[in-house]
């Protein structure tokens, strides 16, 4: 029956969502906590900013690979000036900032100007800056008391910023705010402003675009800007969680990213980039992944879940046998 | 080169000795084809309903009809690409049923589709390229060494082509490329050979030795179809023409072919209208006081040595205020390639355009939406429409910085009373909310032209505006472009241009070969006018 497949995929990834979650609080008295519910909000809240950044790449019909190696290099870049060079915490987080508006740019003008596909352009863009990241602390981890080219290390952790990653405000740890305010500011941008709506029709007809007088390239290079500064701010939440700058770190956030986007799609039947989607999405992964670290899963299995999940939403999404508004090609 | 299309020496298998068929018609060969009560849907539209004709051996037989008209989708049926809902397909008295194109091959029907180019590597040689079909077909086993390739494709190349094998496919100009894919698709030696517009990248000279080629083949013994929209073309050198219009079979005819009787039947729905010599459709409309053309304005939009083409000649070209002027012609006419110049989207290719004193020369439609000039471009649903969007964000979308509050977000109700007078002022069936998908042809496109009533342009440019619109729609958007003031639509249906112009000229080959009031003009007339000018 048609209406009970429209059914499951609008609602359809939501009820196994809620299914989960009353299955996880029934089965597993800890899992229900206060306490829980932050550890579990804390660990995607990273994941939730990253891909906040991957759905604004998708809206203009792009998709940045390069988000990973951005997550890697803001954490590098702060490290370094904290501990190496000794800058203040502004610095270090302007610093951070720009060097994930330095990767956007890079992927976008490679994407506009060179004309690459861009999965390639952004793919080059991955490799070049997880390997500029490396060159920053010639290969090495960066910790407190750890100099840099055989001279001590100048500076120390501002614990300012470590607050990003570890301080609560009423309570509620900071990283989490700052990944609900996120969502909230990406989805009022896509969703209520000039800009956002154009990024949206650049992804949804880039012709059609063109000619009510868009220029699409620029807007496409935005979208690459706003996604490499929301890496990067990822990145610092990441390094003051952590108060340490390991190597390559941001990697595994790429995978983490486009999925929590892609089971998105899944929500509310959208079938396309939507960052409350993207929201729930990371929040959903988070939630399995910690109730069957509960169960006493072994975290070997983890990715073998997550990514399971991700082709059911993707079945859900794309496959003739839910999404019935689809046409015949 | 004399190169016949078919080799002498014999090449594959030998051909069957060919006995007429009981029903043959004597001189024009044996019935080879017979297609009937063909019907293809796509989902809710009907794309063809119901179309019969037969085709001989030896016969060339025209498939014409506008866009849309059906013959793409009949073609893609009779190369086995999509399968017909309704319907028997009848080669030399037996029914087949064509799943793919290797079932059609085997049914004898080969195709050379309008845009050859997808039909070939271009980073391999030509070898390789007509020896690709025997290669799928298993024919050259499973482990096809250089040698094997070589060979079938100088078996393929025999007789038919000279150019060197080892030549890369890229190096060959049009001609060339097009001539590698028919002697591949003849190595079959089909019974049934389906020509999609094969003039469309070719000059004149390589245009009329491919016909001479077609002749000798059809000479021969096979039966072409042959695709085309330059109907001087189809006049020259096929014997019967089918007219397909909406799907249906409106007319068919035999040598010598009558060009604006085609044309008649292919635009349709005036022909009754215009033999008995009464006005066109515009003097039903009741819209514009006839006598009375509203070509009093100041000039508003100048071109001067404007050219249409790069080697075309030069065009002058006047607007007034509050005219609507139509562009008529044949398609390959230029009227695209002159609209897209004045709305930026196109370069300018040389001279000038001067627009309400000023001289003008956009270099996106950034500059000319900036400058008050709209344009609806000609497909719509690939050019125009934001998929999966509503009617309102579509109808505010080139103008979205009008919306924009003190905060800096975008204000939805203002968006919304803005897109509710437009509804009520286009007539739009559909609510604000809708999503653009869930509009029928004709509301959508009154959302794509009321979008630049939204955005006050002062000129509106239209492309084939009309096109897969209802004839309701039609008479509303005639009714305010003339209320709205200074326009230019191109279309090529006399038609449509006489409900909506004041003024018309016809266009060929980049050439305006005719201007004229639309005043007292029956449609009829502006048939002939257009197929003279081709």
């Amino acid at each position: 029956m048609a209406d009970i497949r429209t059914v499951i995929y609008k609602y359809g990834l939501l009820a196994l969502f809620a299914l989960i979650i009353v299955f996880f609080f029934t089965a597993l008295p800890a899992f229900g906590t206060l306490q829980n519910l932050y550890v579990i909000l804390q660990s995607v809240a990273v994941t939730a900013i990253v891909a906040l950044g991957v759905t604004v790449s998708m809206t203009v019909g792009g998709f940045d690979l390069a988000v990973g190696s951005t997550v890697s290099l803001s954490v590098m870049v702060v490290a370094a000036a904290q501990i190496y060079h000794g800058l203040g915490i502004v610095w270090a987080v302007v610093l951070g900032l720009a060097a994930g508006l330095l990767v956007g740019f890079t992927s976008g003008a490679l994407i506009v100007y060179a004309r690459i596909p861009d999965m390639l352009a952004t793919l080059g863009s991955m490799f070049v800056y997880s390997g500029l990241s490396l060159i920053l602390t010639a290969g090495k981890s960066v910790s407190t008391g750890n100099g840099y080219n055989g001279q001590a290390a100048k500076g120390n952790w501002d614990p300012k910023l470590l607050w990003i990653g570890t301080g609560t405000v009423f309570s509620i740890p900071f990283s989490i705010i700052l990944a609900v305010v996120a969502t909230i500011v990406v989805v009022l941008f896509l969703g209520r402003t000039r800009t956002g709506r154009i990024l949206e029709a650049v992804g949804n007809n880039p012709r059609a675009a063109r000619l009510a007088g868009v220029r699409t390239g620029r807007y496409r290079i935005l979208a690459y800007m706003i996604s490499g500064l929301l890496s990067a701010l990822g990145g610092i939440v990441l390094v003051a969680r952590v108060g340490r700058g390991d190597i390559n770190v941001g990697s595994s956030y790429l995978l983490e990213a486009v999925a929590a986007t892609l089971i998105g799609y899944a929500v509310l039947g959208a079938n396309r980039p939507n960052p409350l989607g993207t929201a729930v999405g990371a929040l959903f992964v988070g939630v399995v992944v910690n109730g069957l670290t509960m169960f006493n899963v072994p975290y070997f299995t983890q990715d073998f879940i997550k990514g399971a999940l991700l082709v059911v939403a993707l079945i859900v999404s794309f496959s003739k046998i839910f999404n019935t508004r689809q046409q015949e090609d | 080169m004399s190169d016949a299309l078919h080799g002498g020496t014999g090449v594959g298998s030998v051909r069957k000795v060919e006995t007429p068929a009981p029903d043959g018609t004597p001189g024009t060969g044996h019935e080879v084809l017979r297609v009937e009560g063909i019907v293809k849907h796509f989902g809710a539209t009907k794309a063809l309903r119901g179309v019969d004709f037969t085709l001989n051996s030896g016969e060339i037989l025209a498939l014409v009809g506008a866009n849309g008209a059906g013959k793409s989708t009949l073609t893609s049926i009779l190369s086995g690409i999509v399968e017909a809902s309704e319907g028997r397909l009848v080669v030399e008295g037996r029914e087949v049923r064509l799943t793919s194109i290797l079932d059609a091959s085997q049914a004898g029907i080969e195709t050379i589709v309008q845009s050859f180019d997808e039909a070939l590597f271009p980073g391999q040689t030509v070898g390789d390229n007509l020896a690709f079909p025997m290669l799928v077909q298993h024919k050259l086993g499973a482990f096809p060494g250089p040698q094997a390739i070589r060979r079938a494709a100088a078996e393929v190349a025999k007789g038919v082509i000279d150019i060197p094998l080892n030549t890369a496919m890229r190096e060959l100009d049009a001609s060339e490329r097009q001539r590698v894919l028919i002697a591949r698709a003849l190595f079959t030696r089909p019974k049934i050979l389906i020509l999609d517009e094969p003039t469309a990248s070719l000059d004149i000279g390589e245009s009329r030795r491919l016909h001479e080629r077609i002749r000798a083949l059809a000479d021969s013994g096979t039966a072409i179809i042959y695709i085309s929209h330059h109907m001087k073309e189809v006049a020259d050198i096929c014997d019967r023409a089918v007219v397909l219009r909406d799907g249906a079979k409106v007319g068919e005819y035999r040598a010598p072919l009558d060009i604006a009787q085609i044309i008649r039947a292919m635009l349709g729905k005036s022909v009754e209208v215009t033999q008995d010599g009464t006005h066109g459709p515009a003097a039903q409309d009741g819209g514009r006081a006839q006598g009375q053309p509203e070509a009093d304005g100041d000039i508003v939009l100048k071109l001067r040595d404007f050219r249409i083409f790069t080697d075309g000649e030069s065009v002058n070209l006047d607007l007034r205020e509050g005219e609507t002027l139509g562009i008529t012609g044949l398609i390959g006419a230029g009227k695209t390639e002159l609209l897209s110049q004045i709305v930026g989207a196109s370069p300018l290719i040389g001279g000038t355009i001067t627009w309400r004193n000023e001289s003008f020369n956009p270099r996106d439609t950034g500059e000319a939406i900036a400058a008050g000039i709209g344009y609806v471009p000609e497909n719509r649903q690939s050019d125009a429409e934001i998929p999966l969007w509503s009617v309102e964000d579509n109808l505010v979308f080139p103008d979205l910085k009008r919306y924009r509050s003190r905060s800096g977000f975008i204000n939805p109700s203002a968006i919304r009373r803005s897109s509710e007078a437009i509804i009520a002022r286009m007539g739009i069936v559909g609510s604000s909310d809708a999503r653009i998908e869930s509009l029928s042809g004709g509301n959508r496109q009154k959302v794509m032209i009321g979008r630049w009533f939204a955005a006050g342009s002062k000129l509106l440019v239209m492309d084939e505006p009309f096109r897969g619109v209802d004839i309701g729609a039609r008479s509303d958007i005639a009714t305010q472009l003339r209320a709205a003031g200074t326009a230019i639509v191109a279309s090529s249906d006399p038609d449509e241009i006489l409900q909506v112009a004041d003024r018309i000229i016809v266009l060929s080959h980049g050439a305006i070969v005719a201007e004229t009031s639309a005043v007292g003009m029956t449609s009829g007339e502006l048939s002939e006018l257009i197929a003279t000018g081709a």
